[in-house]
């Protein structure tokens, strides 16, 4: 398989701008000012390029549907404020290949004729955010960004954000407002930010790995881009391994790799051959799980969906016997509540409530009562908040109820939890 | 010159309701905080300031972000990720090692040379679980005693 991700990445001495344009950096510009902006987004649209964010919604069709005839000045947002437990493939392009990003970002603007764009950097990469920072300035240097870059007459600034921290601010709009200054609640869904974005002009915002997919679409075309996936995936995806497993890391693989390759060869199985797999989340913390009878199921978009779950940022976390999955999906419920921006009733108190009995649960305090409970919960704050944060945050939690409602049985019969012992053998 | 100073001058001839004032706000606070460690109550006067903003929405945003430290803080910051990878592998305990190592509780200063020991949400140092952050720099995979070491050294370096 052709690595494209991955091609720069280099952790510990990332490519100057020097290096990076030695090894094929940049030539996309060219390619790209060479095509009018209307053919950059159809090639991408064409190329089934899907958001690795974790919505999954079509890059070229948001591109699209933002219009070519939409008002200056325009804004391009690229997310880097990876926060979702699990994942961490965005660090790995951040610290190993800042020009790519850039490079990435600068196609990407021109397509949509975005004047100015933001790179919104998680606080706490924020030596990475330094390392961009210089890249820019060393892109800046050799006439690649700024007024008439690269002598296409095509202006663009690009900004740095660093930010304050909390999970809430990978949220479109609550990102929208933290670049603004403002507290990053998260706004509501219309007026869109396509047409009501930063400072209430057309603002498009991309996960930093989906922006990185657009030079390598643009030099080899949409059918190249597609052929790299497999089990109908389309191209790579950096897949994130951690949990239970021998070698958990960063792996760039086709789009539809099954869960059972991704697991078993790449991250060398589980980290006790003796255990055996209790379950996963797909795609990071705010996805329902899967269980073995899901291993041979690709990894791609639909193909997770169709299995109840979601592909979400690609980031794989293994449960294996000796895990209890009570325990983890307090843990998981746990982070959202705290991480809730507190604007709505249901999402800011309800989720308090989720971790009280979750806890009661897991500590051999619950009662008969508690699951039905819990899943009426559970059904009121996902379908009473206010965005997508709380019905994201109780995903794992509802599916937990129907996929391991043995274990919480036996916590409760047992007024115990089961598996104290192993967890002892932990640090 | 100071990068606030910078940022004071910058924004001095800019109208009052200028977008770039209030969007100033947070870089102000995190160029702040590098040179003081936390914001007191002058240094949140000071940003409002700078920004033209009232010292009541600087707050707002001060307590509202993980990363802008209200009170005071060691001379290193230590990180520990508790989020699920992390939590599997042990963090959990690795938090506790911490407090009972410094003798205060998480957030806590012991001694004017103790390191700022915090729970964090995911690091995306989940290849490095159980994981943290030792002054933004990753540290991992931990256990008790490679912790007790960090924070060791920690204490006793300038």
């Amino acid at each position: 398989m052709e690595a494209i991700l991955t091609r720069h990445l280099d952790q510990d001495n990332p490519q100057n701008l020097a290096a990076y344009q030695a090894t094929g950096g940049y030539r996309s510009l060219n390619t790209a000012f060479d095509l009018k902006p209307e053919k950059i987004i159809e090639t991408v649209e064409a190329a089934n390029l899907r958001g690795r964010g974790g919505a999954g919604f079509s890059c070229g069709m948001k591109w699209r549907l933002r219009g070519a005839d939409a008002p200056s000045p325009r804004y391009l947002v690229c997310n880097l404020d990876e926060s979702e437990p699990g994942t961490f493939k965005d660090r790995y392009l951040l610290y190993g290949a800042p020009h790519a990003i850039i490079e990435s970002v600068i196609v990407s603007a021109f397509a949509l004729q975005a004047e100015r764009a933001f790179i919104f950097v998680r606080g706490e990469y924020a030596k990475g955010g330094h390392r961009l920072i210089q890249a820019i300035r060393e892109a800046e240097t050799a006439g690649l960004l700024g007024r008439n870059l690269g002598g296409s007459g095509f202006d663009l600034h690009i900004d740095v954000h660093l930010s304050g921290g909390r999970y809430i601010c990978g949220e479109e709009t609550a990102q929208i407002n933290a670049i603004e200054g403002k507290r990053p609640n998260p706004r509501p869904k219309i007026p869109r930010p396509s047409t009501h974005g930063l400072w209430g002009q057309p603002t498009t915002t991309n996960n930093v790995e989906t922006l990185v997919n657009v030079p390598h679409i643009l030099m080899n075309g949409a059918e190249w881009f597609r052929r790299l996936g497999i089990n109908g995936g389309c191209g790579t995806k950096l897949f994130c391994i951690s949990g239970k497993v021998k070698h958990p890391g960063v792996f760039e693989l086709p789009c539809g790799t099954p869960a059972r390759e991704l697991i078993y060869k790449h991250a060398g199985g589980l980290d006790n051959d003796e255990r055996t797999l209790l379950g996963f989340l797909p795609g990071g913390a705010s996805t329902p799980f899967l269980l073995p009878q899901h291993l041979d199921v690709p990894m791609d978009f639909d193909p997770v969906a169709e299995a109840g779950s979601r592909l979400g940022t690609g980031s794989l976390i293994i449960l294996d016997d000796t895990t209890c999955p009570i325990e983890t999906v307090l843990n998981l419920t746990r982070f959202f509540a705290r991480e809730s921006c507190g604007f709505c009733t249901p999402c800011r108190d309800g989720l308090p409530y989720l971790v009280q009995i979750l806890n009661a649960i897991a500590t051999g305090n619950g009662s008969a009562d508690d699951l039905a409970l819990l899943d009426e919960l559970c059904s009121t704050i996902a379908t009473q908040s206010f965005c997508a944060f709380a019905p994201g945050a109780v995903m794992p939690l509802v599916s937990s109820l129907k996929d391991f409602h043995e274990h919480y049985e036996q916590h409760i019969i047992t007024q115990r939890c089961p598996f104290d012992a192993s967890r002892k053998e932990a640090v | 010159m100071t990068d606030i100073d910078t940022l004071q001058k910058d924004l001095a001839n800019l109208p009052p309701d200028h977008p770039d004032r209030r969007e100033a706000a947070v870089p102000a606070m995190l160029s702040l905080q590098s040179e003081t460690g936390y914001l007191d109550d002058a240094a949140i006067e000071k940003i409002a300031e700078v920004t033209g903003l009232s010292s009541t929405e600087i707050e707002e945003l001060a307590t509202f972000y993980s990363l802008i430290y209200r009170c005071p803080t060691g001379r290193h910051i230590v990180q520990i990720c508790d989020s699920v990878c992390c939590s599997m592998r042990g963090a959990d305990q690795l938090l506790t090692a911490a407090e009972n190592y410094l003798g205060a509780p998480l957030g806590g200063l012991a001694s004017e040379c103790a390191p700022t020991v915090l729970p964090s949400i995911c690091l995306g140092l989940c290849d490095k679980a159980p994981a943290a952050l030792v002054d933004g720099e990753a540290a991992g995979p931990l256990n008790r005693t490679l912790l007790e070491t960090l924070l060791k050294r920690l204490q006793t370096e300038e």
